[in-house]
């Protein structure tokens, strides 16, 4: 069994006295024949390390440790390394690395970094103390956050300029506008929606023809692209809190069968309302009328929506809905063949601009009985305040403010939005600009002037932009960690009376944020940005060959299993290593399709399901991995190696040189991936780096380009042509071959290739399939490697920049050890470490 | 002459129809004939064997994707071989216009800026708008300021319209002269607060709080420029046809931004646009397109399916063509030939050719813009080397009277006579 790593670095403490000077010259011996100057092989030369690591090489010395820890280097087919001399090397570097870091002073200082636009909403919103910056989408003008990695926190990405910053101040008087009210209170009015005024419209929201079903009591809303708004109410005149009511049945469910709608018969039919951004799902009763409510704050120019929210409904024709009336006919054709005659024999002759053939959907449009809402009456009161100003203005600037006060009611404002104490004199600019505004004004919207200015503050809009106290430098950062937004009273007092100093007590503050799911943000985001979930449709499967995962947008259900995977690991303190070893996942029936597992419930919800074939669970058998490192039509076994290499082992193989050439994948050639990618092998420029890469990835050749199992390649069979095609074809192959040139492929004739799933990795092992594969993630050096990733990745989302203290690192891998590697420890021995304290 | 008599003035009409510059109408008269600039790109190239004609030279016959600039051959050039020395993948795209990754861009002072805001910051100080960015639904990270940040399109044409032609009422322009007097005295008192924060910034770092201070100065002056034009009235302009249609389709998406960018031309409301034809976009309206336009990139050779993205890559000249039509139906004021003959028009990707991801011969095109044009050229060096593109770029900043014979990635400069 190989050594923990772990026990390798006390080792290489206890042993320091080892003399090392012996050991450049084993390195020399067993690494200088293919790392030197001429040959450079993967670009490496011992020359690179020097005499002792520094701020430009660290990386090779610490990259150098790895490979020789892991055997990887040197080949175990070119070397005689013996067990004691790979003792001798790992510690002699182990010792120059530690001392390197450990005689490092710079202190551990991030550079402040701009909030990205969804920390700048919860701030804005905990700063003035609502439930959202509101329904009006007082946000959407700002400029999208660019990634890096998949992370939206990274400093260098999250650029500021004069566009930015004008962007800002729209956006936050408008949220500040809907918040603070100057004139007088608005009249309550209540608007009674009865099934007239109930109108449906496209999104564009053009007026156009009425499409769905009404009768004097109700309207369907049958199109699921389709939105219902009441008439009379359609747009919110002030902000305030209303009160809505809609009686809505869900209808004709179970009609037609579940494969055609592609609609669970488990799954229930589903109103969605739409506020802006903020959407709520509820579930309707199957023919029987109910009453839905809801009270909330809803923003002036909002538009209230109601539309059917289910991802089925499009499993015929391209998806686009219209082809779905198909089933219609289908339907009638089988179960009344009496009013199907009549349709074909009186309606369908008279159609004057479609098709006349009598299964085109144009003629069935009428005789849907699709699962659909059906919406009967709705009511809206509003708006409604408790009190004049409303409750939050008094929290905010008191009932009547005067501008004497303006410094005593700014001051916790500020205080909030700046995460700090404030500097003497700090707001008197601010002040001045309220007073001088005050005149003209008046008083309140002078003060709003004031909050606007807070918050185009850099002290707001920056990060920890200041050497300030270190208590609450720490509180911003844990708070944005965890929950994406300043730091609430708790944590800032926590924090200032050393509460939250040493690791135990950081470990009970993160357990309790997640048992109050207050960071719910983290559980969001911070999977997403690791797992590079983002990238999921970037090259969608193709819709032709993959019809299912565009039909049922199976991308959302993937992005879910990975989310709910890491839910579960928090919420089961589960060791992080479990992402690679488990054998469950969360799947619902959309999902088990592709993954061909049966006993699953019918309907969308997502739950544990243990595999029994070895073959999936966790992480490397999630169709999210599996989709977003694919193509569209085939798959890669590089994106796959490279993901798995840098997003799950830490390891950064080089990019390609500039002048590579690559070749675009023929599907219609009867040729493997392997075959494609020989000259991995054969061209020794290639092969250097390759022979680290490629192992990585071959094990998931089995899944296609959906994460679904395949024994063979299909995809290059193509369908046989017609006659007249096949006769041009021998033509033009009669003129190849008399100048001498092969013949034109023929893919309908191919076989199914069988899939090789074999490799050999760099180290020696090697596997025979992913069974053997996802063995191998598991070995020591492998966990080790993961586990560092791991951290490494929470260190990048937490502080915007990629971690580069190898030693630091292993400190806290250490500590994660030390606990069994769970995860909520993990996270606190992160949050402890000088890298996330910066001390 | 009232401006106002001119608002039943419809679409880009000919020459009897001409509108006043806007300029005339504060008692300016241009003294310099304005050359403008049109960007057109996407993210994904060209189908290599579609785009480029097969004939290198003056004589050659137009490519099946550029057919309908057939009637502009003679006023084309189409650059084979040129580059930005970028390895292959996704990702590159964003350097169409200039030549730097936004990773790289901090080795460079006026970071990975693109050409067309080089050229806006040189045309933009005479006209309302330096320079207008437009997109259906989403943009493609064509253009970047000198801050290397990137600059978002509009997206609906509608709201391109507002900001283009609307005119603003009294009450409105009082109003947004207050706001632009209010917004001032935010960036005043945090421009004060920010002195005093700088002396308890963190001693490590200070480059983020300048980026932030570059921003505020940067800021106040479009706000006194911007106070300028609030008094004068826009153009008038009718887009109305464009927006009754039953079906909203993306051709007449698009016909109506770029008559809107063309009318802006004609009435030098801004002398620097570009239009973006982003991957997400469905192009299912396109005769014969089934699939998204990424997934027909990746087409695995199928004819099919390259059918499909020759259809789309099609479409996308089309739309240019239509526009550069209307643009050479119009005489140029106080010069010869047309306004086309005075608009520097630039076609092209980043990205050479998606199915392949590689960059090494991007899909590039200019017309118009009063060179003396050379057709389809090699511009691979004696030693078979690709131009890097940047050297274009250096040709079209000099065209605009920028004196500088390097921009950002150059190495020379590509010559349109003696090619």
């Amino acid at each position: 069994m190989r050594r923990l790593f772990i026990t390798t670095i006390l080792s290489a403490i206890l042993t320091a006295h080892i003399s090392i000077q012996a050991n450049p010259a084993l390195m020399e011996t067993h690494c200088a024949k293919c790392h030197n100057d001429d040959k450079l092989k993967g670009d490496f030369s011992l020359s690179h390390l020097g005499s002792s690591p520094s701020d430009e090489n660290a990386f090779l010395w610490e990259d150098s440790l790895d490979y020789v820890t892991l055997e990887e280097m040197p080949p175990p087919e070119k070397s005689e390394l013996t067990a004691v001399d790979r003792e001798l090397i790992t510690s002699y570097l182990t010792q120059r690395v530690r001392e390197y870091h450990e005689g490092d002073n710079q202190p551990l200082r991030i550079k402040p970094r701009r909030l990205n636009n969804r920390e700048l909403a919860n701030s804005v919103r905990d700063v003035l103390m609502i439930e959202d910056v509101g329904t009006h989408q007082p946000t959407a003008n700002l400029l999208g956050d660019t990634l890096e990695d998949g992370f939206d926190t990274n400093g260098d990405a999250l650029g500021l300029s004069e566009f930015h910053l004008e962007q800002y101040i729209e956006s936050l008087r408008k949220i500040v506008d809907a918040t603070i009210h100057s004139g007088e209170k608005p009249e309550t009015k209540t608007y009674l929606v009865s099934s007239d005024k109930l109108k449906v419209t496209n999104l564009s929201q053009r007026p156009r023809e009425e499409k769905a079903n009404r009768t004097d009591e109700s309207i369907d809303i049958l199109d699921i692209r389709l939105n219902a708004y009441f008439e009379n109410f359609d747009v919110v005149p002030y902000s305030g809190k209303y009160r809505i009511k809609i009686r809505a049945a869900g209808i004709d469910r179970g009609i037609y069968a579940a494969e055609e709608t592609g609609i669970y018969p488990n799954d229930p039919i589903q109103l969605r309302i739409q506020l802006g951004d903020r959407k709520h799902d509820f579930d309707l009763r199957d023919n029987k009328v109910t009453e839905i409510e809801l009270e909330e704050w809803i923003s002036a120019d909002t538009r209230v929506l109601l539309s059917h929210h289910t991802d089925g409904l499009r499993m015929k024709g391209n998806g686009n809905f219209k082809f779905q009336y198909r089933i219609a006919h289908d339907y009638l054709k089988e179960n009344n063949k009496e009013l199907y005659g009549r349709v074909v024999r009186e309606e369908v002759p008279l159609a004057k601009f479609r098709s006349t053939a009598p299964s085109h959907w144009v003629h069935w449009t009428s005789y849907w009985q699709g699962p659909r809402p059906r919406l009967y009456s709705a009511e809206v009161k509003g708006p409604i305040y408790e009190s004049w100003p409303p409750k939050r203005q008094i929290a905010l600037v008191g009932k009547n403010p005067s501008v004497a006060n303006t410094e005593k009611i700014l001051a916790p404002i500020a205080e909030r939005a700046w995460r700090r104490e404030l500097h003497e004199g700090e707001l008197d600019a601010i002040v001045g600009l309220v007073q001088s505004n005050a005149e003209k004004l008046g008083t309140i919207e002078a003060l709003k002037e004031g909050i606007v200015a807070i918050m185009v503050s850099p002290s707001f809009l920056l990060i920890n932009p200041e050497d300030g106290d270190p208590a609450d430098r720490f509180a911003t950062k844990f708070s944005y960690f965890l929950k994406s937004t300043t730091p609430d009273e708790r944590i800032l007092s926590y924090a200032r009376k050393g509460r939250l100093d040493d690791f135990r007590s950081v470990r009970s503050e993160v357990r309790r944020q997640f048992r109050k799911t207050e960071a719910e943000e983290f559980l969001k985001e911070f999977p997403h940005a690791w797992l590079q979930l983002d990238r999921i449709n970037f090259m969608a499967p193709d819709p032709d060959h993959f019809p299912l995962y565009n039909r049922k947008r199976l991308s959302e259900d993937m992005v879910e299993e990975a989310l709910a995977f890491f839910s579960h690991a928090i919420e089961e303190n589960i060791p992080v290593t479990e992402f690679l070893s488990a054998d469950y996942s969360f799947i619902n029936a959309d999902l088990a399709q592709v993954y061909e597992v049966d006993e699953v419930p019918r309907d969308s919800k997502l739950r544990k399901y243990r595999f029994k074939d070895g073959r999936r669970g966790g992480l490397l058998g999630m169709g999210a991995f599996l989709t977003l490192t694919a193509d569209s039509l085939g798959t890669s076994p590089i994106h796959r190696a490279i993901y798995v290499m840098e997003n799950l082992l830490g390891i950064h193989p080089n990019p390609p040189p500039a002048d590579v050439k690559i070749e675009e994948p023929d599907i219609r050639q009867a040729k493997t991936i392997k075959e494609i990618l020989s000259a991995h092998a054969s061209d020794e420029n290639c092969a250097s780096c390759h022979r680290s890469i490629d192992p990585y990835g071959y094990a998931f050749e089995n899944f296609d380009p959906v994460g679904a199992w395949r024994d063979a390649y299909t995809m290059q069979i193509a369908p046989r042509p017609s006659e007249a095609k096949l006769k041009e074809i021998e033509t033009e192959d009669a003129r190849l071959d008399s100048l001498g040139l092969p013949p034109l492929p023929r893919p309908w004739e191919n076989e199914p290739i069988p899939v090789d799933a074999t490799e050999q990795f760099r180290n020696g092992t090697s596997y025979k399939d992913i069974i053997e594969y996802r063995k191998l993630m598991l070995t020591d050096g492998n966990r080790d490697r993961f586990v560092r990733c791991f951290i490494s990745k929470l260190l990048t989302y937490a502080n915007g920049v990629e971690p580069d203290n190898y030693w630091e690192i292993e400190k806290i891998l250490a500590k994660s050890a030390e606990n069994n590697y769970q995860i909520i420890e993990t996270i606190a021995a992160v949050v402890d470490s000088p890298l996330f304290r910066e001390e | 002459m009232n401006i106002n008599r001119r608002s039943f003035l419809k679409g880009l009409g000919g020459a009897l129809a001409l509108p006043l510059l806007e300029s005339f109408s504060v008692g300016s008269i241009p003294t310099k004939v304005p050359t403008r600039f049109l960007v057109v790109g996407n993210p994904l190239g060209m189908h290599p064997e579609h785009f480029f004609p097969s004939a290198f030279g003056k004589d050659f016959t137009m490519s099946k994707t550029l057919e309908s600039l057939g009637w502009l051959k003679d006023r084309t050039t189409i650059l084979s071989h040129t580059d930005h020395g970028m390895v292959s993948g996704h990702g590159r795209e964003v350097a169409f216009l200039n030549g730097i990754l936004p990773e790289n861009s901090i080795a460079y002072p006026e970071k990975n800026i693109s050409i067309d805001q080089l050229i806006a910051r040189r045309t933009g100080s005479s006209v309302r708008f330096p320079s207008i960015h437009t997109a259906l639904e989403r943009g493609i990270r064509m253009s970047w300021n000198s801050n290397g940040v990137e600059i978002k399109p509009y997206t609906d044409p509608q709201k391109l319209f507002d900001k283009l032609f609307l005119n603003l009422t009294t009450e409105q322009r009082k109003t947004r002269r207050e706001l632009i007097e209010r917004n001032g005295s935010i960036l005043d008192a945090v421009g004060d607060q920010l002195s005093s924060l700088k002396r308890n910034g963190t001693k490590t770092d200070k480059e983020r709080l300048d980026q932030y201070e570059t921003s505020v100065r940067e800021l106040e002056g479009s706000f006194s420029d911007r106070a300028n034009w609030i008094d004068k009235d826009k153009p008038t302009y009718d887009i109305s046809d464009h927006f009754k249609s039953f079906e909203v389709t993306v051709e007449n998406r698009y016909n109506a931004i770029f008559d809107m960018i063309g009318y802006a031309f004609q009435t030098d409301l801004t002398r620097v646009a570009t239009v973006a034809f982003p991957n997400e976009l469905s192009y299912t309206d396109v005769d014969g397109v089934t699939r998204g336009y990424h997934a027909c990139t990746h087409n695995g050779k199928d004819e099919k399916v390259i059918a499909e993205l020759v259809a789309i890559e099609s479409f996308q000249i089309a739309q240019l063509s239509r526009c550069l039509l209307k643009l050479d139906a119009i005489q140029e004021p106080n010069a010869e030939g047309s306004m086309l003959d005075h608009t520097v028009v630039l076609f092209g990707s980043g990205m050479g050719y998606g199915g392949t991801h590689s960059n090494r011969n991007l899909p590039i095109m200019v017309a118009g813009g009063g060179f003396k044009h050379l057709g389809h050229v090699d511009t691979r060096s004696s030693a078979g080397k690709n131009m890097p593109l940047c050297n274009l770029y250096v040709t079209l900043q000099q065209r605009f009277g920028i004196e500088s014979d390097k921009f950002n990635t150059s190495t020379g400069s590509f010559q349109f006579r003696n090619a």
